[in-house]
């Protein structure tokens, strides 16, 4: 089966491990990637807070590929990602003067006939029919993570049907028990890191990291599970300074969900790129004998 | 701390109020300060007196000055975690962009000058080239908070800002998180339009319904 693929600009440069890892994972459970031609950015949420024309009109470029793509559908790692273009397909398809003033410029028109995918929701079926299971043989026992999935997994600023419960979502859950990990329950898996105060306003952002990283801990996590690369690269990179504001000496592993798929598969380690984490996250596998 | 009393401007109240709930598409007139979104917002002890349902009081009362201009605007992460649990669907998260996209075209200095050169910079380097350079987009972040500081003779914040963002760069290097692959975008004159279009609608303060 061949879908399209959307990674945008953090899974190029400073996730590429991301990027590398959903190729691989998804190309074993028979799921072929096709890299939208000429995609740009999306605008993120510096966009949909600054300007509301672009944060739609940007998006829209990358629709209009899509649909030209003669592909159904398209998956997006990213939550930044898929959250405005979902935002800017509901957008257009309801206000037919924005989707003319919009077309009026692209090449390839939006139609709005793409069906956007969340990395969980390509592979949520694949888990449910036991091929996932099938071809992650690999148990990973002594895993105890916690699934953080942050804001834009699951929450719209427009009515957009989840896929997922809004306030207690299972989907990375149902994926971790094909591999045979129980994930633990805990209070923050939809709150907020902060996302870009971890750089304009890092005080805020070192206390929304707090509350999260002192549950996970509290809860007897020994690492974190996520799809958002802006979740990864926070929790993983301030992970030091949040420590030291809660005092907490303990670090947890901040995993992409691609990362545990990818070992629970046998793929090696340099492979999936898992050397490139800001805290270790090589050192717990080789503990708990997973590699 | 307590909320100071608010003073209801008749005049400039109902413009204000409509303007707001025609660019945010959201019908601030439902809100019955059952404080939902207050109790979820994860920036809430980091505003002061102005959490979400506070903040469509002070549109409905008209104190356009202080809704323009205040912690919750600046600090609001977009999370929407307060539109998600509202009883009455009123994304006040899409209230907060509005008002800051309104402060600007007013031109009032922001209240978190930082917030404003990063999304700035971010979207100057997505015209650029079309897609995000990490590298300019901090580049020109820093360069904006340089000249800042500077201008403000502020040499904490300097310093800083130096140490935490060398400590980001080198780890990110060391971790080989940085890439320094140059993405341009082929159809960069199509970007480049919907930029011109965009700024047209600025300009002329054509406002954009979120409505439908």
């Amino acid at each position: 089966m061949e879908i399209g693929y959307f990674p945008g600009c953090t899974l190029h440069a400073s996730s590429r491990l991301y990027d590398v890892q959903t190729k691989e994972v998804l190309g074993e459970l028979g799921i072929d990637l096709r890299e939208l031609e000429d995609w740009n950015c999306c605008g993120a949420t510096s966009a949909s807070k600054t300007d509301d024309f672009l944060a739609i009109a940007l998006p829209a470029r990358n629709l209009g590929i899509a649909d030209a793509s003669g592909l159904s559908e398209m998956v997006i790692p990213c939550s930044a990602c898929y959250s405005r273009m979902l935002v800017a397909q509901s957008r257009m398809a309801s206000n037919e003067k924005l989707k003319a003033e919009i077309n009026e410029e692209l090449s390839e028109k939006v139609k709005g006939d793409i069906k956007i995918r969340s990395i969980l929701e390509v592979m949520i079926p694949k888990a449910e029919s036991g091929e996932l299971a099938e071809k992650a043989t690999k148990k990973l026992k002594g895993l105890k993570p916690v699934c953080y999935y942050g804001c834009l997994q699951t929450r719209f600023p427009l009515d957009i049907p989840v896929p997922d419960d809004v306030e207690n979502p299972q989907g990375m859950e149902i994926l971790l028990k094909a591999l045979g990990v129980k994930a633990l329950d805990w209070s923050y898996k939809t709150d907020c890191c902060g996302a870009s105060a971890a750089v304009n306003d890092a005080d805020t952002a070192i206390r929304l990291m707090s509350r999260i990283f002192k549950d996970a801990v509290a809860r007897g996590a020994n690492c974190f599970v996520t799809t958002c690369p802006m979740c990864q690269l926070n929790m993983d990179a301030y992970q030091n300074d949040v420590g030291e504001a809660c005092g907490i000496s303990e670090r947890l592993p901040v995993y992409f969900i691609t990362e545990l798929i990818g070992v629970a598969m046998g793929k090696p380690v340099k492979e999936l790129q898992i050397d490139r984490h800001f805290v270790d996250a090589v050192g717990l596998l080789k503990e708990l004998d997973l590699i | 701390m307590t909320a100071p009393v608010l003073k209801f401007e008749s005049e400039t109240a109902q413009s204000f109020l409509e303007e707001v709930m025609s660019r945010s598409g959201q019908n601030i007139i439902a809100c019955y300060q059952c404080r939902r979104c207050a109790a979820g917002c994860p920036v809430g002890e980091e505003t002061g007196y102005v959490t979400p349902d506070r903040l469509i009081r002070m549109i409905l009362f008209g104190d356009r000055e202080k809704a323009l201009s205040n912690d919750l605007v600046w600090k609001c992460t977009s999370c929407y975690t307060c539109g998600t649990r509202c009883p009455n669907e009123i994304q006040t998260a899409r209230i907060t962009e509005t008002l800051k996209q309104m402060s600007k075209e007013e031109h009032i200095a922001p209240l978190a000058p930082k917030v404003a050169a990063f999304h700035h910079a971010f979207l100057t380097s997505t015209r650029h080239l079309g897609r995000l350079n990490e590298l300019e987009f901090m580049g020109l972040y820093e360069i904006k908070n340089t000249f800042k500081d500077l201008w403000h003779l502020n040499f904490k914040s300097l310093y800083n800002e130096g140490i935490s963002q060398t400590k980001l760069g080198l780890a990110m290097t060391k971790n080989k998180r940085m890439h320094f692959l140059i993405e341009k975008v082929k159809g960069l004159s199509e970007i480049k339009r919907l930029y011109k279009k965009a700024k047209k609608k600025r300009d002329s303060k054509e406002i954009l319904p979120d409505q439908g």
